[in-house]
């Protein structure tokens, strides 16, 4: 069982404890309702009466359980009848939009122009107090609401292609809504319940308390409490019951909604916070002792690094080396690690995701060597934008959407610089005519959505460059972007490089073309480990791991009539192959391969693949 | 943006006159003679001569549609009729009361913004943790408590055990500000005390929303420390659907009031209200139900714009 | 072989308006995402679409399967007018047309089991009895290289690669005549590509299906089709044979899309300069004359007059570009 499904056990069995009281309330031991007993008016807690005596005597712990029946028959009544009224008002203005959405959710909403405790009392006073007005009013008041709910859940379900699928297949519309719309928004639609459920308890027991709810002598928890306000000073014990009764039967159908939310949409309830934001809850990494680097040291040498969740690896042991002027490719699919490798380079790993080995040694701006994998947050904060800086694949999403852009680079520079005014001004429009932004004098003002994607991907590069960064990651940059505007931006980053010769650079990507184009190296990676290396010409002509070859002559570049597939998909980092990872997919595969990793072999100086066949490769 | 401003306040003028008409139509359609109700007391029926005489003094006896375009007309003047009890303009009693509601929600907004914006943060950055714990218990728990199940025990404990306060009414502020201040505090903390657990709720979740989004990664990526980021990316974003449930819960409670009125003995529009459906008196209920409808709508249409102004994507989106 | 040449599928002079609003009272603005479109598919024959985001190529799709209806011009499947039909007539001849989609997540009900989204096509238009349903389910099943057991389980069970063959195999139930195909491969990762391009050709071979592929990698298009489109702001601008288009590409855009195509064999650094400038103008606002000629190193004065017709370039092979004409180059084959 999930842990948000285990959540769901304590408040579950509180609402059914109290829905089996209140249905059981006639058949269990309890005293009449109504009987008065004068002489022991206000009496306390005894033996025959558990809770006391209200104010004629009669037996409080009855009239709570009964109470509570009238409350809970028209809460749920009314969530119920407004459930099935709100969902199939939904569902046709979902569904057929247009004059069926005018007439249907369009109409509904004018309710919620009135305030709900208003519309329940013009109600109520119109037909009078008692248990179907009150029932009636609430159904008016929630139907709404629910049509509002499954109106945006099926809206957004049937822009959906498994509906589509079903158009396409022929089959009827109402059939459509029942078999596959429905189910599909049937989550949104408990949670929406079991919170109506609790607001109209709240609406129901205000009205009683107002004297315009249920009627005497029904017992009702909202009377209770307007009765036990008037003798407050002779028994403050009778206000805490009904109290007590109310507001924890709504705080469990409260409680109830927000655990059915988290089972329900995963998605919708984001957990976790933010480790970074908490001055000293990341455990005390101790700051990194700065080491002369050696003369020749390369800017960056990843070795044995691994990157695990909880214990589950998802990057072991990958080694990798960055010299200044150059540019490598970390390629490879879903899954294989790389946006992962590139991340912890920057301290930006998700807060469950830790470093669990293995050194990323950088070297400084002034020649001292930092290891990034062990420096503490303000550490690495001070290298971030300013040594070492990333361009996000998703530019929509990586820009904020209510600052200006040139605000957004005023920020990034000034993070690193002391500059404000006119030079700051100047550095801004510099940076953005540099990226290509035409007209930068009216362009820095512009808000994100304003710029065309290209645009924003040329903005979001000119805060990785704001500050000239040594070292440059780039994270699937030109992934979701047109051919043509692609090639804008992969000639963008040629020219980046031509400009700033000592700038070293990891392009992430899972396009070999793409690497063809950019890189001077190329790092392959496979299921979190790095299976291939060596130079972009020398690799892509003669690969010598199995993977390499097989992800080459299955770009449908080669004229091929049939396109090389490789079998079977990518194995999930719960069940890894113990031996080689890539074996089950592999057609030079043999028994040692399956038992034992392959260790690091160099087919030439600069070349390293981990494949035990390697010489039979190509 | 004008344009937006204009477009938007012409649907709520619409809004307006369909809610406007729909109360009308509900308080003439039902069965149930106003004028009998008033001149009968207890269980003796009224002399129908007096009945008939008085449904003709009330207008009532004019075709619907003849009522009803009298009663557009005299909403367009400012003239809502006068009260069917005592005569008196309707206009004047909404005047006398309705700032006294206004300031009840006013103050209550007030301290549940300023006290719940901070929690919320706070608890989201902190989440899955026992300040978090805390915190969130606390809001459901306030959320869960009726309004005048709160108000009865903050009288029991206030103005009954420790007697600090007075238990309820309402003396003009300028016959006594203090004492006008003092009979203030326990309507005003009764309704901030729900209004701050939504506050709370809505800022921890949004906070917790914004943390994962790309741009606060971009910010950091830029190598900012902590109190730009949570201030200009975090707080700032998050703040749109925190206001615009505030917006939403404050329309509410235009209406919502009536509980805590009632149990605070406090003067405002929405015992107001209950009095008058009580007795049916149609223009002080129409009087009423329009004025709050009206700032309701009118509540909506600030939230929108002030939406419109702190995201620039909302008004090209129009 | 006789009526290999008349067309299955045929669009006369498609288009789709998409009219938007600026507030209650603005002015209704027209949004072509396509404009006059012309085009049909043959029996067996495959006809790639490619072009850029905005360019109106899932729209025509959507149009060509009777899923949208086109503001102007007609859509015919085996001769019958698409618009003429009730929607119970057009029920039922959609069991002769299919789609396959791109997201593999998003095609399949997360809800139901992978056999009985299968079923649905195969009970909808009674394609074999009830009590061979399952026997038949099977059997589509293995048909696109899934173990008969799939039939009992859920998508989420199952990977991108695996989910897109289970697409196929729903798109396959009715047993259409034609199949849409919208960017079927592009979510998926290389390997898993080449797997669902493999199949979709050996079924186009064994059961002689007309199909439309949807996609802005032109490499596959090139592999997997008989015939390309190249659309640009909701029009076409170069028509023809497959080794034609991509190998002497007659129309600029054609030419600079293909220049624009990363290659496994990099090109010269000096055709660099070859990049296009400027971005895509808006649909909504589309530049006056040929579409093409803010961007195209060609453009001259006679380009702004009027939108060039697609005329013949060679046999089956049409451009519209005044200056159209066959230029050797492209990707290496």
């Amino acid at each position: 069982m999930k842990a948000s499904t285990r959540k769901l056990i304590l408040p579950g069995t509180i609402v059914a404890l109290i829905i089996a009281t209140v249905i059981l309330a006639p058949v269990l031991p309890l005293q009449d309702t109504r009987g008065m007993d004068i002489p022991h008016r206000f009496a306390g807690p005894s033996a025959a009466h558990w809770l006391g005596q209200d104010e004629f005597g009669r037996d409080v712990l009855s009239r709570l359980i009964w109470g509570g029946r009238a409350s809970l028959f028209i809460a749920v009544g009314s969530a119920v009848l407004a459930a099935i009224a709100g969902t199939a008002l939904g569902l046709l203005g979902g569904y057929f939009r247009g004059a069926v959405e005018l007439f249907t959710v369009r109409a509904a909403e004018i309710i919620l122009c009135l305030p709900p405790l208003l519309l329940a009392l013009l109600v109520v006073t119109i037909l009078g107090a008692g248990t179907w007005p009150l029932i009636l009013a609430l159904t008016i008041l929630y139907t709404p609401n629910y049509a509002r709910v499954v109106y945006a859940a099926t809206q957004q379900v049937r822009g959906l292609d498994f509906v589509t699928a079903q158009r396409a297949m022929g089959t009827h519309p109402l059939k459509i809504l029942v078999r596959t719309i429905l189910p599909n928004v049937l989550p949104p639609l408990l949670v929406q319940m079991s919170l109506v459920v609790a607001s109209a308890m709240v609406i129901e027991s205000g009205l009683s308390f107002l004297g315009l709810g249920v009627v005497p002598p029904t017992p009702s928890w909202g009377l209770m409490i307007r009765a036990a306000r008037g003798a407050m000073e002779v028994a403050p014990l009778l206000l805490v019951w009904p109290s007590l009764a109310l507001a924890g039967t709504i705080l469990t159908f409260n409680l109830l909604c927000d655990r059915l939310q988290s089972a329900l949409d995963p998605r919708a309830v984001t957990a976790g916070g933010a480790l970074w934001l908490r001055p000293r809850s990341r455990e005390a990494k101790k700051p990194v002792t700065p080491v002369a680097a050696p003369a020749e040291a390369p800017l960056l040498e990843i070795s044995d690094m691994s990157i695990a969740v909880h214990d589950m690896e998802l990057v072991r042991r990958v080694s990798l080396t960055v010299r200044p002027g150059e540019t490598v490719a970390l390629v490879g699919e879903s899954g294989s690690g790389k946006t992962l490798t590139g991340l912890a380079m920057t301290g930006l790993l998700p807060d469950t995701l830790r470093v669990t080995g293995g050194s990323a040694v950088y070297t400084t701006r002034d020649g001292t060597a930092v290891d990034l994998a062990k420096l503490d947050e303000e550490g690495i904060r001070k290298l971030r934008g300013d040594e070492i800086s990333m361009v996000f694949q998703d530019a929509a999403a990586s820009l904020n959407p209510v600052l200006r852009i040139g605000d957004q680079l005023g920020e990034a520079i000034q993070a690193h610089h002391q500059i404000s005014g006119e030079a700051l001004q100047k550095r801004i429009l510099d940076l953005l005519r540099h990226v290509g932004i035409p007209d930068p004098e009216r362009r820095h003002r512009a808000y994100p959505h304003e710029l065309s994607g290209g645009q924003r991907q040329r903005a979001m590069i000119a805060l990785a460059v704001a500050n000239n960064p040594r070292l440059l990651i780039a994270d699937e940059p030109t992934t979701a972007l047109d051919p043509t505007i692609q090639a804008q931006i992969l000639q963008l980053f040629a020219q980046l490089k031509k400009d700033t010769p000592g700038m070293g650079m990891i392009f992430v990507t899972h396009d070999l073309a793409v690497v063809a184009e950019i890189a001077d190296r190329v790092t392959v990676m496979y299921a979190g480990e790095v299976v291939e290396e060596g130079p972009v010409a020398e690799v892509f002509a003669r690969p010598r791991h199995p993977y390499t070859a097989a992800l080459i002559s299955s770009v449908p570049e080669s004229g091929a009539e049939r396109l090389t597939a490789i079998p079977g998909t990518v194995p999930s980092p719960r069940n890894m192959p113990t031996g080689c990872r890539f074996a089950p997919r592999c057609g030079f595969a043999t028994a040692e391969c399956e038992s034992r990793s392959p260790k690091a072999e160099h087919p030439a100086a600069d070349r390293v693949t981990r494949c035990f066949r390697w010489e039979n490769v190509t | 943006m004008l344009r937006y401003i204009a477009f938007r306040s012409l649907v709520a003028l619409f809004l307006v006159w369909v809610v406007v008409t729909i109360v009308f139509l509900l308080l003439h359609l039902i069965p149930g003679d106003p004028a009998e109700l008033l001149l009968s007391t207890g269980n003796v029926a009224a002399d129908p001569q007096a009945v008939a005489a008085l449904r003709e003094q009330m207008g009532l006896n004019a075709p619907l549609w003849q009522q009803y375009l009298d009663h557009m007309a005299g909403v367009l003047t400012g003239d809502l009729g006068a009260s069917f009890r005592d005569g008196a303009p309707v206009i004047e009693q909404i005047a006398l009361r309705l700032p006294r509601t206004l300031e009840v929600i006013l103050a209550a907004s007030l301290i549940a913004t300023g006290i719940g914006v901070p929690l919320g943060t706070y608890a989201a950055i902190r989440a899955d943790g026992k300040a978090d714990a805390v915190i969130s218990f606390f809001a459901s728990a306030s959320l869960s408590t009726p309004v005048f199940v709160v108000g009865s025990v903050v009288i029991l404990i206030f103005a009954q055990e420790l007697k600090w306060l007075p238990a309820g009414g309402f003396v003009p502020f300028s016959e006594d500000p203090v004492e006008h201040f003092k009979l203030l505090l326990m309507p005003a903390g009764t309704v901030a005390l729900s209004l701050l657990a939504v506050i709370t709720r809505m800022s921890r979740a949004s906070v917790l929303e914004v943390l994962q989004r790309d741009y606060v990664r971009t910010a950091r990526a830029k190598g900012l420390s902590r109190a730009p980021i949570l201030r200009r990316h975090v707080v700032r974003n998050a703040l749109i659907p925190v206001l615009t449930v505030l917006g939403l819960e404050m329309g509410t409670l235009i209406g919502g009031t009536v509980l805590v009125e009632f149990v605070f003995n406090w003067p405002g529009l929405s015992g107001y209200l209950v009095s008058a459906v009580d007795a049916r008196d149609y223009p002080e209920v129409v009087g009423i139900v329009m004025t709050i409808s009206v700032l309701f709508v009118f509540l909506n249409l600030v939230v929108d714009v002030v939406n419109a102004m702190l995201d620039p994507r909302i008004s090209l989106v129009r | 072989m006789t009526d290999a040449n008349a067309p299955l599928v045929e669009a006369r002079t498609l288009g789709r308006n998409f009219p938007t609003r600026h507030g209650l009272l603005g002015r209704a603005q027209d949004v072509w995402a396509v404009r006059d479109v012309s085009l049909t598919v043959a029996k067996g024959e495959t006809v790639g679409i490619v072009g850029e985001s905005g360019c109106g190529k899932s729209t025509l799709g959507r149009m060509m399967m009777g899923l949208d209806s086109p503001t102007k011009g007609s859509m015919s499947f085996d001769g019958r007018d698409l618009s003429s039909l009730s929607s119970a007539e057009m029920r039922k001849l959609s069991r002769r047309m299919q789609m396959v989609f791109q997201d593999p997540f998003g095609s399949l009900d997360p809800r139901r089991t992978i056999g009985a989204q299968i079923a649905d096509g195969l009970r909808t238009h009674n394609i074999v009895p009830g009590s061979e349903v399952k026997a038949e389910v099977a059997r589509l099943l293995e048909q696109v290289g899934l173990p008969t057991s799939a039939a009992e389980r859920r998508p989420h069970e199952f990977s991108g690669g695996q989910r897109q063959r289970i697409a196929v195999a729903r798109a396959l139930s009715t047993r259409p005549d034609f199949i849409v195909a919208d960017e079927p491969v592009s979510a998926l990762d290389v390997s898993i590509q080449a797997q669902v391009v493999n199949l979709l050709m050996d079924l186009r071979r064994d059961l002689d299906l007309a199909m439309l592929f949807i996609s802005h990698d032109l490499h596959v298009v090139r592999h997997l089709c008989n015939r390309i489109v190249v659309m640009y702001l909701g029009r076409i601008v170069e028509e023809g044979p497959a080794e034609k288009v991509f190998g002497t590409p007659s129309h600029p855009y054609t030419r600079a899309l293909l220049a624009a195509t990363p290659s496994l064999h990099p090109r010269d650094p000096s055709e660099g300069d070859k990049v296009l400038k400027g971005e895509l103008p808006s649909p909504a606002n589309p530049p006056s004359g040929c579409p093409f000629r803010t961007r195209c190193p060609l453009a001259e004065e006679a380009c702004a007059k009027g939108v060039p017709p697609l005329s013949p370039v060679g046999d089956g092979w049409r451009a519209a570009c005044i200056k159209a004409a066959p230029v050797a180059e492209g990707v290496p084959a």
